[in-house]
């Protein structure tokens, strides 16, 4: 009886033993294995969209899911706002003192000074995270952005030309870009001081200069962050990110969205006269 | 008067007429006051060439000593470029004299007809088709 038993203890010991080692080798195997299979989740570098030429191509149309444009700071929900994390680094814009309370105030009225509500172009780096879609076109020489919000129009010339000796106090700045690799850094400068950065009331001045860098991080994906610098309001520059998502319905499209013509909407056609 | 000058004549002045209309699209009427002309003299603290009107922004000295900053309304950036007026004409600090009409709601605004800067040179800033400069057949 005690020789079956002796022999069963054995065989039991050295298939556990077997086994075990078989695991530890597969799980070896496995870890060697994980940085290849790790690569295959994000996509591989070179697996997103680009021009004949190689670079990056941003055509399409695109979307910041973020809660930004309610407030770029962290904030519990309000009456008007969902809560938000903020998208800023170092969570809080480095106002000076005087333009904290600009800000306040700008806060306290937001319902009405809010240039969105009277449908004013949304600027830069607003109309890139405001909740309506935009659309990109790209040429060697620019990229094309077409906001559905108001139906602004903004060029990114990337053909090494420098920013104008005679500018305008533009509403969207003036746009001069760069590819650093596969990397889109464009300086935006000479805005007027009408815009918002969001509807609480964060704001610039026409001082304002931001850099903003684009790049696609998978194939519908695009990873946006600005620095915004304007020594008449900020201590300091600081930098917002946000991730633009590729919009894949079928049929998506731009939609006319001027809001400045709604309260005109009801004499539009006109009427013939009353006889 | 021979018949070609006054095809000429006729040319200029429906060329003209086509200029303003195309650099202006908004009523004189509804901001400004026609039967308020006002001329102002003072120091630029800000222009702003922003579409589609841009403002001038100057400091005037009332009889107290005291400041009173003005805005007047000027053409579309463009327009002014046209003309030869840019940033650096009016940079601030400089002296300004604006003739214009002030606006409607008695606050410190105006459209401006003329300016004239600190050097003599003498600009035609407004666009509004209905404005009463406009409307002045030009000799």
């Amino acid at each position: 009886m005690s020789k079956p038993i002796y022999f069963s203890f054995h065989w039991k010991f050295y298939f556990s033993v077997a086994f075990l080692l078989l695991v530890s080798l597969f799980g070896l195997q496995a870890c060697q294995k994980a940085p290849a299979d790790n690569k295959g989740l994000s996509a591989p570098v070179n697996d997103i969209p680009r021009l004949a030429s190689g670079k990056p191509d941003f055509s399409g149309i695109w979307e910041a899911t973020s809660a930004a444009d309610y407030d770029l700071e962290p904030h519990s929900n309000r009456k008007d706002a969902p809560p938000g994390a903020g998208i800023i680094e170092g969570k809080y814009i480095p106002y000076l003192p005087e333009a904290l309370e600009q800000r306040k105030k700008n806060f306290a009225a937001r319902e009405t000074l809010d240039p969105a509500v009277k449908g004013y172009t949304l600027g830069v780096p607003r109309g890139i995270y405001y909740p309506e879609p935009f659309q990109i076109f790209q040429r060697e020489k620019d990229l094309i952005i077409v906001h559905q919000f108001g139906h602004s129009v903004r060029t990114i010339h990337t053909n090494n030309t420098d920013h104008p000796k005679d500018p305008y106090d533009w509403w969207l700045g003036d746009s001069r870009a760069k590819w650093d690799g596969d990397t889109l850094t464009v300086d935006v400068k000479h805005f007027n001081g009408k815009t918002w950065l969001d509807r609480s009331g964060n704001y610039h001045s026409d001082s304002l200069h931001v850099v903003e860098k684009w790049k696609l991080i998978d194939v519908n994906t695009l990873e946006y962050t600005a620095t915004l610098e304007d020594p008449k309001v900020y201590s300091r520059p600081w930098t917002l990110s946000v991730l633009l998502h590729r919009h894949r319905e079928k049929d998506f499209q731009l939609i006319e969205d001027y809001r400045f013509t709604l309260e005109y909407d009801e004499h539009y056609p006109p009427r013939p006269p009353v006889q | 008067m021979n018949a070609r000058q006054f095809i000429y004549g006729l040319v200029l002045s429906v060329s003209s007429l086509t200029a303003v209309n195309t650099t202006a699209h908004h009523a004189f009427s509804a901001e400004f006051d026609a039967n308020q002309p006002i001329e102002l003299k003072g120091v630029v603290t800000k222009l702003e060439l922003v579409n589609p009107h841009s403002w001038l922004y100057f400091d005037v000295k009332k009889a107290d000593g005291s400041a009173e900053n003005w805005g007047f309304e000027f053409g579309a950036p463009f327009s002014l470029k046209q003309k030869g007026l840019t940033k650096a004409s009016l940079p601030i600090g400089t002296e300004v004299t604006i003739k214009g009409y002030r606006a409607k709601n008695g606050l410190n605004f105006g459209y401006a007809v003329t300016a004239v800067l600190a050097d003599g040179r003498t600009f035609t800033t407004g666009g509004a088709p209905d404005a009463p400069a406009s409307q002045a057949k030009p000799q």
